[in-house]
Order: C-alpha cells, then sequence, then structure tokens
C-alpha cells in the first residue's frame, strides 16, 4: 500500500516514541522514571495504532487505543502499588537493589564512581528587608513549607 | 597314538594345572594343609611321567643297531585356524625348495594343541616334574611361616604345568605360549616376596632380559613359518594316509636331504633361536638376571633357575638339531657363546661371597658347558649335553637346596664370610652338600664326572678330528637307516670329511661351498681353543665350588647372631628330599653311562635320529685320556680352595688378597651390568621420563582441556545471569535485534 | 520532496541517523562514561536533534513546509519531551517533561484525526496517571537527587539498542511506502463497506480534517455497537486494579500495623 505522508510521518513520530521509551527503560534506575518509559512507550503505541486507524479508514485502531488507555491505567496503579511495597523493603526506589537471583559466584554488582550531582540545593539570597513589611497572616507562615 | 598312552601324556601337565587351580581355589582355607593340592598334582604326574619313561624305554629297543626314531603325537584340539592364510614355505616335502617360492599353493594356517611324546621329551618330563616334587616337599618345611604360602605353591605348579607344556608341546607357536608362561611363572617367583624392593627389581631385570630372547624367538617362529609353511614338529597325515603338511622337524622332511633350509635364512633361524635360548638359559650377553633373582625363595632357585627353566634354551637347541646342523656357523656360534660363558661366569663364580650366588654363576657356566657340547652337532655332543642337563638338575638342585637348609638355620644370613664350621650343626645337610660339590666339581664316580667328561669328549673330538674319531664315522656313516642321504661324499674314510659333512646337508643353491663370515667359526682351530677353556673352567668350577664348602661347614663354629639359639638341622620333610637327590647325583651318572642307555634312548628322537645328526654317532667310548684331564683339573682346583680355605682359614679374605685388582674386576662382574645400564637402561629411563612428561602435560592436558571447556564457558556464560532485571530485558533486546537484522539482511 | 531526493542516498543518511542517535542517547543519559556534565549533555542534544532531522529525512517525503507545520510543531515537542524524560536526573523533572510530551503526543493524536483521543489522553494520562506518579514520588523519593538516579545502566549498549531498532522501524515504515508486489494489494477501506452495521468512513478520504463534527459520535457508536464486550471486560479490569491495589496496599500496611503491635498478620 501507499502510505499517505501524514501516517508516515505519524509512524514514524510513534516509532521514535517507542525506541525513545524502550531506552528509557533500559537504562534508567529509578523505578518510577522505568514506569513512565514504559508509559512512554504506550504512548508511542497508541500513535502508531491511530495512524494506521486513519490509513485504513477503520475505527478499530481507535477503539484499540481506548482500551489501551484502560489498561494503562490499571497497570499503573498496580505498578505503583508494587513499587510503594519494594520501597518499604529496601527503602529506595533502585531497581538494582534486587539482585539476589544472580549466580553464586557473581558479587553484588555495587556502583562505584558516581558522578557527582550536577544541581546542588539552590541558595537564594537573603536580602535585608526594607521599607515595611507587608502583613503575614501566623498560620500561613507557620505552616508554609519550604518549595 | 594308544589312547591309553595319550592320556597319560595329558595327564602330566593336567595334573599341576589341577593342583595349582585346586590350590588358588582352596588355598586359603586349607591353612597349614595348603600344600596338598599342588604336591599331590606334581607327585602325580611324577609318577605318570616315570611310567611314560619306562614304556617308551621299552619302545625304542635295547640299543644295538641303527637309531630307530621313535614318536607319538596326540592332538587335543586346534587352537587356531584360517583357511588359505599364505603362499608362502614349501608346499611339499620333496620339492626343491625355490627362492622366490612362486609356484606354492595357499597354505591353511594352523595351530593344533598336539603333545608329542619321544624320548627327549619322556626325559625331561621326568626331570622336571621328579625334581619339582622334590622341592615342593621341601618347600613344605622351608616355606613353612611364610605368609603367602598357598600362593608359592600354586606358583610352583603353575611353573611345572608350563614347562611340561613346553617340552611336550608339538608345535612351535605353542613353544613360545609355554615360553613366555614359564617366564611369568619365574617372574611371579623371583619376585615372590614383592615388598622387598630388591625382589621386586629382580623380577622386573629377569623379566625383561627375557624378553629379548623371547623377541628372538617370534622373529624366529615368523621366518619359520615362511620358511616352512607351517610351525608343527610333527607330521599330519589325512585319514587316508596321504601327507598334509610335513612338519618341521617331521620325518618326511628329515628324511629328505633337502628339507631343511640352509644359507641365509636357515642360518638366521639358527641365531634367532640361539638369541632366545640365551635369554632364557642365562648365557652371555643376557645372563645378567640370573644371579639377580636368587632374592627369590631358595627352593625357587632350586626349581626354575638350576634345574629346569634354565634348560628351556638347552631343550630349544637339541630340539632343533636338525636346524642347527644346517648351519653350520650358527651352530660353531652356539658352542663358542656357550665356552665363553661358562669361562666368563667361573671367573666370577670365584669371587662371591654369597652361597646362592656362587650357585648361580655356577648354574651359568655349567649351562655354558651345555651349550659348548649342542654346539659341536655331533650326536655325542647333543646326547651328552642331554646327560649333563639330567646330572646337573640333579646335584644342582641339591646344592640350592642345601644352601637353602643353610639359610632357614642361620635365620636368613647367606654370606659365607659370617658363618663357618656348620657340620658340627647342621650335618645332614653338610654331608649332601659334600656330595653335590663333588658331583659339581665333576670327581668320580659321581654324576658330574661321567657328563663332563663326555662334553669334553665331543669338544675334543671337533678339535682334532684326526685322533681316533674317522673309523666310526665311516661306520656311522653306513649306519645311515636307508634314508636319502644326500649329496654327501659315498667313501667317508677320510677323517676330513667330518667337517664338509655339516656343510653338504645344507641344499640351498647359493650355498658357497668355501666357508664365509659366520662358518669360519666352524673349524677345529675354534674347537681347540674351547677344549682348553673348558678344561680350564672345570678347574675354576671345582675351586670356586669348595672354597664355598670349605668356607661354610669347616673351620671353627661361627653362627650370626640373628640365628643365635636356634640354629639346627632342618626338619626331616627338607633334609629327606636332599637325602635323595644326594643319593641320584652319586649313582645317576654311573648308572646312566654305564648301560650307555640315555645316548641310546636319546638317539631315538627324531631330531636326533634325522641323518645329518645320527652320521655321526660313534660308539660308546670311555675316553682315559680326557677323563684324565678332567680329574687332573678338579684336584687342582680343589687343592687351591683348601690352600685358601680349608679348616683354620675358612674366613679369610684370600681370593682378595691373591688376585687384587683381577679379583675387583671379577667382583664386580666384568663391569656388565654397569654397561647395561649406561648403555640401555638410562636411556629408555629418559624415554620413559620424556614419554611420561609428554603424557602429563601434552594428552593429560589436552584432555584436561577439553574437560575443562564446558567449565569454562559456563563461566562466561554464567556472568550473564547479574540478578539485574534490566540487564537481562537488555540482553534480550540485542538478541532479538541481532535476529531480525540478520533476517532483514537475508531479505534485502 | 526536493529534499529528500536531492540529499545523500537514503541507506546512508539513516546509517549515519541512527549511529547519530545513538550517540545522543548515550551522552545524554546520565552517568556513562564520560561523566555527564553540562557540556555532554549539550553535545549530545545537538547530536539528537541532527538525528532527528536525518531520520526525518531518511524515510519521508515532504510535502510543504506549511501544511505540516502542525505536524512538524507538535511532533517535536512531544520527542523533544520525551527524550528529556528518559534523561533527566531528577525524577520529579522526568514526570514534568512527560507530561509535556503527553501534550506533544495530544497534538499527533490530533492531527491524525483521533480528537476524542487526544482529549482522552490528557485527561486520563496526565491527569491522573501522572499525578498518582507524582504522589508516589513524594512518599517515596529521598530529599535531594538519589545516586541511583545519577547513574544509568549500561548506557552505551541500551542508547545502541534503540538507535539500531529505530532504524530498523525506519526502514521498514520507509519500505511500506513503496508499491508493494500485486500478491498483496490490501484494498482500503476507503470505498464502501459491506457488512457492517455502522458506515463508519470518518475524514479518510479527506487528508487532514481533524474537525468532522460527528466525530465523538460515530467513536461512541462504533465503542458500544461492536465493542461492548470489550467495555464491559474492561470495566471490569478496573474494577479488579482498583480491588486489588487496594487490597495489596492494605496488607502490606496490616503486616506493619501488625508487626508493630506483636500480633499475626491478619
Amino acid at each position: 500500500m501507499t502510505l499517505l505522508p501524514l501516517v508516515h510521518d505519524g509512524l514514524l513520530v510513534g516509532a521514535i516514541l517507542f525506541a525513545l521509551g524502550l531506552v528509557g527503560i533500559l537504562a534508567r534506575r529509578n523505578l518510577i522514571v522505568m514506569f513512565l518509559c514504559a508509559e512512554l512507550m504506550l504512548q508511542g503505541i497508541a500513535v502508531s495504532l491511530v495512524a494506521w486507524s486513519r490509513q485504513h479508514g477503520d475505527w478499530g485502531g481507535q477503539m484499540l487505543v481506548i482500551f489501551v488507555l484502560t489498561v494503562a491505567a490499571c497497570e499503573a496503579a498496580i505498578a505503583l502499588v508494587i513499587v510503594l511495597q519494594a520501597f518499604a523493603r529496601t527503602g529506595r526506589l533502585d531497581a538494582a537493589a534486587w539482585q539476589s537471583l544472580r549466580e553464586s559466584n557473581l558479587p553484588r554488582v555495587i556502583d562505584h564512581g558516581l558522578p557527582a550531582p550536577d544541581t546542588v540545593a539552590p541558595r537564594f539570597p537573603r536580602l535585608t528587608p526594607a521599607g515595611v513589611l507587608p502583613e503575614q497572616d501566623e498560620d500561613e507562615v507557620l505552616h508554609r513549607e519550604h518549595v | 597314538m594308544p589312547s591309553s598312552v595319550a592320556t597319560l601324556l595329558v595327564l602330566v601337565p593336567l595334573l599341576p594345572l589341577a593342583g595349582a587351580i585346586a590350590t588358588v581355589v582352596l588355598g586359603r582355607r586349607l591353612g597349614p594343609r595348603a600344600h596338598l593340592p599342588a604336591v599331590a598334582g606334581i607327585a602325580g604326574a611324577a609318577a605318570v611321567a616315570l611310567l611314560l619313561l619306562l614304556g617308551l624305554g621299552r619302545e625304542t629297543g635295547d640299543g644295538h643297531g641303527p637309531p630307530r626314531p621313535v614318536e607319538m603325537t596326540t592332538t587335543l584340539w586346534e587352537w587356531a585356524g584360517i583357511d588359505a592364510a599364505s603362499a608362502g614355505g614349501t608346499a611339499q616335502v620333496t620339492a626343491a625348495v625355490t627362492p622366490d617360492g612362486a609356484a606354492s599353493p595357499q597354505r591353511r594356517f594352523s595351530i593344533p594343541v598336539t603333545l608329542r611324546l619321544d624320548p627327549l621329551t619322556a626325559t625331561l618330563l621326568v626331570v622336571i616334574t621328579s625334581i619339582g616334587l622334590l622341592v615342593a616337599v621341601y618347600s613344605i618345611g622351608y616355606m613353612h611361616d611364610d605368609p603367602g604360602y598357598p600362593r608359592f605353591f600354586a606358583l610352583v605348579a603353575a611353573f611345572v604345568f608350563s614347562m611340561s607344556m613346553l617340552v611336550a608341546a608339538s608345535n612351535f607357536l605353542l613353544v613360545y605360549v609355554f615360553w613366555e608362561a614359564v617366564g611369568a611363572c619365574s617372574y611371579l617367583l623371583i619376585g615372590f616376596w614383592f615388598a622387598k624392593p630388591e625382589a621386586a627389581r629382580a623380577a622386573k631385570k629377569a623379566f625383561l632380559v627375557n624378553r629379548i630372547g623371547d623377541f628372538g624367538l617370534a622373529v624366529a617362529v615368523f621366518l619359520l613359518w615362511l620358511t616352512y609353511g607351517t610351525l608343527d614338529f610333527h607330521d599330519t597325515f589325512a585319514p587316508d594316509g596321504t601327507l598334509v603338511t610335513a612338519g618341521i622337524l617331521g620325518q618326511e622332511r628329515l628324511g629328505d636331504a633337502a628339507g631343511i633350509v640352509g644359507g641365509a635364512v636357515g642360518t638366521a633361524i639358527c641365531l634367532l633361536l640361539l638369541l632366545a635360548a640365551c635369554g632364557k638359559s642365562a648365557q652371555l650377553p643376557l645372563h645378567v638376571w640370573l644371579p639377580d633373582a636368587m632374592e627369590g625363595p631358595t627352593p625357587a632357585s632350586a626349581l626354575i633357575h638350576a634345574a629346569t627353566m634354565v634348560t628351556a634354551g638347552i631343550y630349544l637347541v637339541a630340539r632343533c638339531a636338525p636346524l642347527f646342523v644346517a648351519s653350520p656357523g650358527a651352530l660353531a656360534l652356539v658352542s663358542v657363546v656357550g665356552t665363553t660363558t661358562a669361562l666368563f661366569a667361573a671367573l666370577i663364580g670365584t669371587m662371591q661371597n654369597d652361597l646362592k650366588r656362587v650357585l648361580a654363576y655356577s648354574t651359568i657356566s655349567q649351562l655354558g658347558y651345555m651349550f659348548a657340547s649342542l654346539g659341536t652337532g655331533t650326536l655325542l655332543g647333543f646326547t651328552a649335553a642331554i646327560f649333563h642337563l639330567v646330572t646337573h638338575a640333579c646335584f644342582k638342585a641339591l646344592l640350592f637346596l642345601g644352601a637353602g637348609s643353610v639359610m632357614h638355620a642361620m635365620g636368613g644370613v647367606i654370606d659365607m664370610r659370617r658363618f663357618g664350621g656348620l657340620r658340627r650343626v647342621m650335618p645332614i645337610t653338610a654331608a649332601t652338600f659334600l656330595v653335590g660339590s663333588l658331583a659339581l666339581a665333576g670327581v668320580a664316580p659321581f654324576a658330574g664326572f661321567f657328563s663332563k667328561d663326555e662334553i669334553l669328549a665331543s669338544l675334543h673330538a671337533r678339535g682334532w678330528p684326526d685322533a681316533h674319531h674317522g673309523p666310526h664315522h665311516e661306520q656311522g656313516h653306513g649306519a645311515g637307516a636307508g634314508h636319502a642321504f644326500g649329496p654327501a661324499a659315498p667313501n667317508g674314510a677320510t677323517a676330513a670329511t667330518v667337517a664338509p659333512v655339516f656343510r653338504l646337508v645344507a641344499a640351498s643353491p647359493g650355498q658357497e661351498a668355501a666357508p664365509s663370515g659366520l662358518d669360519a667359526l666352524d673349524s677345529p682351530g675354534t674347537f681347540r681353543l674351547l677344549f682348553w677353556m673348558a678344561l680350564v673352567t672345570a678347574g675354576l668350577t671345582a675351586f670356586y665350588t669348595f672354597r664355598a664348602v670349605f668356607m661354610t661347614f669347616t673351620g671353627p663354629t661361627r653362627i650370626p647372631e640373628a640365628a643365635a639359639g636356634h640354629a639346627h638341622e632342618s626338619p626331616r620333610v627338607m633334609t629327606v628330599p636332599l637325602v635323595i637327590l644326594a643319593v641320584a647325583s652319586g649313582l645317576v651318572g654311573w648308572w646312566l653311562f654305564g648301560t650307555h642307555t640315555l645316548a641310546s634312548f636319546l638317539a631315538a628322537t627324531p631330531s636326533l635320529a634325522a641323518p645329518s645328526v645320527a652320521s655321526t654317532a660313534v660308539p660308546p667310548a670311555f675316553h682315559l685320556d680326557l677323563a684324565l684331564q678332567g680329574t687332573l683339573a678338579a684336584a687342582l682346583g680343589i687343592a687351591l680352595a683348601a690352600v685358601g680355605h680349608l679348616g683354620r682359614r675358612s674366613d679369610g679374605p684370600q681370593m682378595e688378597r691373591f688376585l687384587g685388582p683381577l679379583g675387583t674386576l671379577f667382583a664386580n662382574r666384568f663391569y656388565v651390568d654397569q654397561l647395561y645400564a649406561a648403555t640401555v637402561v638410562r636411556p629408555l629411563q629418559f624415554v620413559a621420563h620424556v614419554a611420561a612428561g609428554f603424557d602429563r602435560s601434552v594428552i593429560d592436558g589436552a584432555v584436561d582441556a577439553v574437560s575443562g571447556l564446558p567449565g569454562a564457558v559456563g563461566g562466561v556464560v554464567r556472568r550473564l545471569q547479574s540478578g539485574l532485571l534490566q540487564r537481562y530485558a537488555l540482553a534480550g533486546m540485542m538478541g532479538t535485534l541481532i535476529i531480525v537484522l540478520a533476517l532483514a539482511w537475508q531479505l534485502r | 520532496m526536493s529534499l529528500a531526493t536531492t540529499f545523500p542516498p537514503p541507506g546512508l543518511l539513516l546509517a549515519g541517523a541512527v549511529a547519530a542517535a545513538a550517540a545522543s542517547l548515550w551522552l545524554l543519559l546520565p552517568g556513562n562514561a564520560l561523566g555527564g556534565d553540562r557540556r555532554i549533555r549539550s553535545i549530545g542534544a545537538a547530536l539528537g536533534v541532527a538525528a532527528l532531522a536525518g531520520l526525518a529525512l531518511s524515510g519521508r517525503r515532504l510535502g510543504g513546509l506549511g501544511e505540516e507545520g502542525v505536524f512538524l510543531v507538535v511532533s517535536g515537542v512531544a520527542i523533544v519531551s520525551a527524550a528529556a524524560t528518559i534523561v533527566s536526573r531528577s525524577p520529579v523533572y522526568a514526570a514534568i517533561w512527560f507530561a509535556l510530551a503527553l501534550a506533544g503526543v495530544a497534538g499527533v493524536l490530533l492531527v491524525l484525526g483521533a480528537q476524542f483521543l487526544g482529549v482522552a489522553t490528557i485527561v486520563v494520562y496526565a491527569g491522573a496517571i501522572l499525578v498518582m506518579f507524582l504522589f508516589v514520588l513524594m512518599l517515596a523519593q529521598p530529599a535531594g537527587l538519589a545516586p541511583y538516579d545519577r547513574v544509568s545502566n549500561e548506557p552505551l549498549l541500551s542508547a545502541l539498542a534503540g538507535a539500531v531498532l529505530l532504524g530498523l522501524l525506519t526502514v521498514s515504515i520507509g519500505r511500506l511506502s513503496g508499491e508493494p508486489p500485486a500478491c498483496c494489494q490490501v484494498p482500503s477501506r476507503t470505498t464502501a463497506v459491506a457488512g457492517g452495521t455502522t458506515d463508519a468512513a470518518p475524514a479518510a478520504a479527506d487528508p487532514g480534517d481533524p474537525f468532522a463534527t460527528d466525530h465523538v459520535a460515530r467513536l461512541g457508536a462504533e465503542l458500544f455497537g461492536r465493542h461492548l464486550l470489550a467495555v464491559e471486560a474492561a470495566g471490569v479490569l478496573l474494577l479488579v486494579a482498583l480491588v486489588g491495589s487496594i487490597a495489596m496496599v492494605s496488607r502490606g500496611a496490616s503486616v506493619e500495623d501488625a508487626s508493630a503491635d506483636g500480633r499475626a498478620p491478619a
């Protein structure tokens, strides 16, 4: 078949999103970020499906995307519960915290040479107050969280 | 062969075999009576052998007239048979030997298990079984406390079986089989106390040196098959009486002048047989194993290394007499080797201080005498050798058993310098030992005197053929029993034909008339030298024998600490065989020589009744001049020994002082062992080290590498299982991509 | 079109684009072998843009810039945001970038003619799922940047795998644009359909009109007509997920309470 140019581009976008999501799942260690990348892959699939639907003039693609959406929601819910349980066990959201199914003669993989964090906590300047200070609500001052 | 005789003949090896098997099976359970099956088996065999001898003696007649060959064979079964195995050898016994063997038809390779009975076999069977019986009875007392008591008797019975089969087999391949079997029994008996490293080493040395001889025998068997197309001694007939196969030593072939092959091939066969005989009978240069074999128990030494196994070589040469007579060079070499060995061993024996070693070298020396006699190639020579074999068996076994008795009483000490004057402690042993020594020294009328006299006579006859042997030759020539003689000179009147007779029997067309190479040995000059060497050796024999007697039994009584307190005469079970053997040593020689039974009996053996051998027969005569020379030599030897060691001087190192550096040479056995060690043993050990290193590093290394490969691969692949989920996903992803890329590449 | 035909041949361009994509992803991912500081990241970003351009050129037939302009902008937003999602060191920032990516995806869906889905993406994903993610981050993320956010798991191999996959997909999609062999012609459904209860033809014959007025009505008719069973099943699935997640959470909670009180867990 000959693809419509729009469909062609749409498929390309979907492929790119899918590939990016795949790289993210394989590379990132934070469990939450891994799931975000899984959702990204699903987005790519959704775009591809809609493109095909557009190509064939068929509603089936869009139906499937609706269900993909539904299932993604369910999956996200349960996955996050699992992530929370995992956090409760190990105290961190690291995928590399779960290594005990390795071969018995292999050592534990430990991070060496971590790069330094490239954002330090921002230091906001403290200005000397000038003029009349605005009126502040005591409650608000006491209960404001640092952002 | 009448079936009763066949049964009896089969019984002779079978009874000791049954005894051996019964000892192996029941030995442990019988405990102190473990000797019973073996002794019973050997006793039965001895009785049957004696019966056979007497029966055969009646068959051969009374010794007058021409010798009529007597043999009986019985075939038990065919061990191996291959149709159309080769096209080699002389097909028909009457056809001329063609160098290329082109016209020979296909031959069947057949090894029948055939036992034969002829005078030579019967004599040897009696010797083997009776000496075996006496040694077995003696061992009941000698090996009394040994933990390996049943094993010893099983081995002795197995040995008697093997040796009986060796002399009764009628096929060269069977002889080879039992040649090896007696070698194996010898190895097991020398290494009987295998926990002792010297004994194990000595057993190994004996086996390896024998192996060299066995190699010679094997190649000789191959050559015999190629030359003659059969390995049987006897002729094989079809049921209707036609000749199927003419055996190598069968009467069909021996009666044919062209039957036995001479020339290069014949000489090669004879030289190889001589090599085998040297290995088994401990002649130069393969004599080195026999002195070391004294590490075994003394009864084993008496049986195997004095009386029976070492005589297998003598038997082989005597059996193959027609083959040797057809190769005069090889025949003369037999005599040269024998006499040289005799002198060599006698010189070494004068310096030995170990009683058993003295007897071992004495054995080598006496075997050399037998070879010297065999090498003369006359009927007298062959029969004298067998005569000496019989008498030597008696007195050498006696001497060894006596030495065992001494060793038993002295608590295992056998060094003559450590004890003395034992005739007061062990009178029976001393008396019997003295009888044996007199026989060995060749003092009349003991056995050794007559047999040694015959040997000297045969050497003398070859060395001085003009002396009173010519007319006898003519008489012997005319007595050829009607068989075709071949192209011999019809008027054998001149004595100078004695030597050419041997050459003319050889029928190979390539044979030159003038002696060349090895045949140059076959001259009267050689035999003159050999005669003088033999005479000197006789004197030396008397000397070292009586040196041993005086050192051991005369002088002040000294008992080593190992035996202090229980040095006594041996029990009756040990002294009775000694007495029997002493009586035999005293009487056998006189009786056999006086009645000429042995000579005429043996002359009926087909090998010795062959015209080539029988034509050299002379009427039996007692050579007074030779007897006097021999007795003089013996008396001189005994006198020198008395001067050196009799009485109070029995512990003195007289020989060392007297001979000086020569003595060191003799004491170190002419450094032959060291020579072998340097030229043969060390290079082989080096090769063995190299091979072992190669085996360990290369071969084992390769196998270990192959076996380690899965482990190594697994070790690498295992690293994939890191436990990290994302790495698994990555691996899966990459695998999928690779597959898809491959497919895409295929489909582009 | 003129651009596509006069540039370097598609194979080489594609290979270059794939390599550039791999390199850019690698440089951008945290904890790669070169250190991952700002300079490296900017190089990676530049390479990424180049890769994107190459991929786009190697497979597409570019019409006039104008009519595809909206699509370009929207898809660019989606892709750049997605890339930022996967390489952000802070998971909160990754979630924000994800939200932006969703916006881009919604725009793409709208351009492709799935209006309902575009809006549904925003509502469901950005409105519900993303908020859930942020809640969990709030509960579980350590203060400051966690060390495991600063490293990647095999950055080079992952980037390579992703880039090769992308190249493959691009080639496959590009090949689809060519004429298929005579045996495999699939009749498109732009013509009238026989046997269907609906005469579904939402703007298929009319490329580029995503604003047909009865789009949602038709989608609803299709959904509850032909796919009613699936809708019911999806509903059950949602219920099950709801119950399951509550059960798992409360179980974990009850375990903690019980162990604190010393009683056996319920």
